[in-house]
């Protein structure tokens, strides 16, 4: 009963977490201006929090650096269940321009923690971000959610 | 004050206040502006598989050349393909494509295009620096601006040039502007190797008259056009070109002939280490002097070494031009070379 309550409030708030892991700072500031008047993240429900413990959604941003690795995995394993993780930009996908020969960079971000979509962009528009939070998050987090819930109904 | 009541009146607007309550953000925020560099959209049917998009991409991993593969009916089409997750929207693929038209299409910057403004035309106009006295009626001449004075020259601007000709019409020197063709260079100099080679052999086939020849005397000799006329189509097919090639060589041309009258030869072989390339040697078992007539370069050292007269020295020029029943010839002056007559006191002509 009450993580079926959980899975419709889940749909109208969604709560997401920027994590740049070593990217040029292009994306984020799309996402900062997802944040302006002009496009105003929060009234679709999207709010920003600055913990992943507090996060449903990490949003991705940065060809993965060396230093990266481990805390990547380190910050998926805090966010709580049921997360999804949305790769923005091209540098968690490809590495983008980054991904030169003799580069130090460890793209794909898939190769640390699973990656359940992505937007594509250097950078990506801010709507194009928005949209796809909108068209992804409520229904992964609930997929996810119904299908821990099966998990634990098998044990 | 007059803003404050603006922002009073502005606040207290019935619309202000519906969209205060109701605060959503406008659906044009979704629309891409027009000139938005979107991800390159690509028209297989236009690519010529350069690879010039694969080069100039900044991206590892954003375009590839791909190859349809071959069936019975077509051949497979090869076009480049877009990663999107590699793609950075720079648009330099579109912009560098040089298909026409497009086989990448990004935005709109890249259709802005140079302009050209090269008339095909056969012929070049251009200064020769060495001739031009710089009286600049070529630029009052010009209508199209397109020479101008650069560094104290004169200089056509190609781009400009419509290579309408009104410059050399104007030009008071012969030759200092002119128009030349550029395309088949290589043809050309078969042409002129033509003319000159039917020219001396003309000359050399005369070796009596030459002979004969006093000192201060001309010998006038002339060979009808008609004559290579057939050979010179066969190498440069437009007639117009052929003409003036021609034209251009035989006014120009100077030929050196040497000739060589082995009777009176003594067989003393002064000429022999004489000669700068070895073009003379002594034939030991026919006793003879040899001459190789393909190697002479004609400098006349032989002839001011040779004591017995055998060898002599011809000036020949040459000018291109329609005689009065109206076929045109080309006419031959040749004249005794007059090098170093005060040295050898003439003594040669006499034999």
């Amino acid at each position: 009963m009450l993580s079926r309550l959980k899975d419709i409030v889940r749909k109208t708030s969604i709560n997401v977490c920027i994590i740049n892991c070593g990217g040029c700072n292009g994306c984020d500031v799309e996402l900062v201006a997802c944040l302006s008047p002009r496009y105003d993240l929060e009234q679709y429900g999207i709010y920003l929090q600055n913990n992943p413990r507090d996060a449903d959604i990490l949003l991705l941003t940065g060809a993965v650096t060396e230093q990266w690795e481990d805390k990547l995995r380190r910050i998926y394993a805090k966010t709580p269940e049921p997360k999804v993780v949305l790769a923005v930009g091209n540098c968690p996908q490809s590495g983008d321009v980054f991904a030169q020969e003799g580069g130090r960079v460890n793209a794909p971000a898939s190769n640390f923690i699973p990656v359940d979509a992505a937007v594509s962009g250097c950078p990506p528009r801010p709507s194009e971000i928005i949209s796809a939070v909108l068209k992804v998050a409520p229904g992964a987090m609930l997929a996810k959610s119904q299908a821990n819930r099966e998990i634990e109904d098998y044990e | 004050m007059s803003s404050i009541i603006w922002y009073m009146y502005e606040f207290a607007r019935k619309a202000w206040i519906t969209r205060f309550a109701d605060a959503k953000s406008q659906e044009s925020i979704i629309d891409k502006p027009p000139r938005f560099r979107d991800f390159p959209k690509v028209i297989p049917e236009n690519c010529i598989a350069c690879g010039s998009c694969t080069a100039s991409c900044p991206s590892p991993t954003a375009i590839k050349l791909v190859r349809d593969k071959t069936t019975e009916e077509a051949e497979g089409l090869t076009y480049p393909v877009i990663n999107e997750s590699g793609c950075i929207r720079c648009g330099f693929c579109a912009e560098v494509c040089p298909s026409d038209p497009k086989t990448l299409e990004c935005g709109e910057n890249h259709f802005i295009k140079e302009e050209f403004s090269i008339i095909p035309s056969k012929r070049r106009y251009i200064v020769d620096d060495y001739l031009c006295i710089k009286c600049k009626a070529c630029i009052k001449a010009c209508p199209v601006n397109a020479i101008k004075e650069e560094n104290s020259k004169i200089v056509v601007d190609q781009l400009k040039c419509i290579t309408c000709g009104d410059c050399v019409d104007a030009c008071k020197v012969k030759g200092a502007m002119k128009g030349v063709f550029v395309d088949n260079l290589e043809d050309q100099k078969k042409l002129i190797n033509l003319v000159v080679s039917t020219l001396e052999k003309y000359i050399e086939s005369k070796q009596e008259d030459l002979e004969k020849l006093q000192r201060e005397s001309l010998l006038q000799l002339k060979i009808p056009l008609s004559e290579i006329w057939d050979d010179a189509l066969k190498i440069i097919p437009d007639a117009e070109i052929a003409h003036e090639i021609i034209e251009n060589a035989v006014d120009r041309l100077k030929v050196r002939i040497v000739t060589w009258n082995s009777d009176m030869c003594k067989k003393c072989q002064m000429c022999v280490p004489e000669c700068p390339i070895g073009a003379i040697s002594f034939d030991n078992e026919k006793d003879t002097i040899v001459r190789d007539k393909d190697k002479c370069c004609r400098c006349s050292i032989c002839y001011q070494t040779c004591p017995f007269g055998v060898i002599k020295y011809f000036l020949s020029k040459f000018v291109l031009d329609i005689d009065d029943d109206g076929e045109e010839y080309m006419y031959i002056t040749v004249k005794p070379s007059q090098l170093d007559y005060d040295f050898i006191k003439g003594e040669h002509n006499e034999g």
